[in-house]
């Protein structure tokens, strides 16, 4: 998985903007969405990213790993990421 | 030191908004520079926003030296998206190498043309260096309104132009200004752009600035005729829907000012001689990138916006909307 052709991603000190060229649209991600897409241009694959988060932020309760999980299936059904 | 995660607002799927909408609130740097790279034209239109035209190149225009330091540091903030207008951007005598450059560090660059450069050559060589979009100017479905706006344009060469770019693979945006006497083309404007395979149209309100104040009253659309004009826009957007993106403005220039005086977009418009402007639409400029920084501008961006001159001029044209002639009169904040 990588980000689409026309998608560009940049870190912000709030977390980070994701904009569609193409559409003209932007995206602003909370540090949970940041951090999969961190991962996503780090080349983790896509099944391995939920729990990779979950694991560096000590994340008890699950609730990183289910937005982590719940944000790939957004990117994915909005065509800003692909094989 | 214990990395911790936390959500922000409505988490990650904060609905999308335009470039142009996105406040510059906390961003580190803009999303969006508009670079008008040279004030010079080929063509004389009679509605330009710019006063460009033969001969109207800015005696102080960026120099190479200057051009590739701006373009480095909007590299190096990470600026996702530019684009190149004027005047007409492909007369700069570097417009390649400046095109070279963007795409070759990966940004995203828009090409805004009044099409008249766009030979199959060129057309390939945007194509090679991986332009997001070519956006032409088609102010018109026929010969006899497009050639009658854009004085020493040639309706001809520009749809070849068009042609070109389509069979090159390069993606086709179309922009069209409205007047009095193409108005009513924008039906056959919006389907010949479909037809010429461009994925996005944009019109709105044609401004009263520039070359404008002096052509307004032979070419300025009615009220009467903006109606149907945006009747027809609406039910486009429906008919192109999944095919072609039909975007217009149909708020007028006074709400879109109040709405951004609270709001400032993540965008700057810089000019050919590198001053940086709060918007197009206003007289005010925050920075000259001549002697500042890219980076020192944005921090003043936002400070500029909240002078008071900048909502005093904005009242003020509610008492007189002909102020928008008075917008190549720059203002330093």
């Amino acid at each position: 998985m990588k980000l689409a052709r026309y998608v560009k991603f940049r870190e912000e000190k709030f977390g980070g903007v994701l904009f569609e060229t193409r559409s003209e649209k932007v995206y602003t991600l909370n540090p949970t969405a940041t951090a999969v897409v961190r991962e996503i241009q780090a080349g983790s694959d896509e099944r391995d990213i939920p729990g990779r988060l979950k694991a560096r932020f000590r994340d008890g309760g699950g609730a990183i790993e289910r937005e982590a999980t719940a944000f790939l299936a957004e990117l994915r059904e909005k065509g800003l990421v692909e094989d | 030191m214990t990395e911790t995660a936390s959500t922000r607002g409505a988490g990650p799927q904060v609905p999308a908004s335009t470039p142009a909408a996105t406040e510059s609130g906390d961003l580190g740097a803009p999303l969006y520079i508009a670079w008008q790279v040279t004030n010079e034209c080929n063509l004389a239109c009679l509605h330009c926003i710019e006063e460009s035209g033969p001969g109207k190149a800015f005696h102080d225009e960026l120099n190479d030296e200057q051009v590739f330091r701006v373009l480095e540091q909007t590299m190096d903030l990470e600026v996702p998206y530019l684009s190149f207008s004027g005047g007409e951007p492909m007369v700069h005598p570097r417009f390649f190498d400046m095109v070279e450059y963007v795409c070759g560090r990966n940004g995203q660059l828009k090409i805004e043309t009044n099409g008249h450069y766009l030979t199959p050559e060129n057309c390939a060589r945007l194509k090679e260096l991986g332009v997001k979009a070519v956006q032409v100017s088609l102010d018109g479905a026929s010969r006899e309104t497009f050639n009658r706006m854009r004085v020493r344009g040639d309706f001809d060469l520009a749809l070849q132009g068009v042609r070109n770019l389509h069979a090159a693979g390069v993606p086709i945006e179309i922009n069209y200004s409205p007047t009095s006497f193409n108005v009513h083309e924008i039906g056959i404007a919006v389907d010949l752009a479909a037809e010429l395979g461009a994925y996005s149209f944009y019109t709105g309100r044609t401004m009263y600035t520039g070359n404008a104040v002096k052509t307004w009253h032979r070419m300025a659309p009615s009220e009467e005729q903006y109606g149907p004009f945006f009747e027809v826009l609406h039910a486009k957007v429906d008919e192109y829907r999944g095919r072609m993106r039909v975007y217009f403005h149909e708020m007028g220039l006074l709400e879109e000012l109040r709405y951004r005086l609270h709001h400032p977009a993540a965008l700057l418009i810089v000019l050919p001689n590198g001053l940086v402007k709060l918007i197009n639409a206003l007289p005010f400029v925050c920075g000259d990138l001549r002697r500042q920084s890219l980076a020192e501008i944005w921090g003043h961006f936002q400070r500029a916006w909240q002078d008071p001159r900048v909502a005093k001029f904005v009242d003020d044209l509610a008492q007189d909307p002909r102020k928008t002639a008075t917008l190549h009169q720059w203002v330093h904040l």
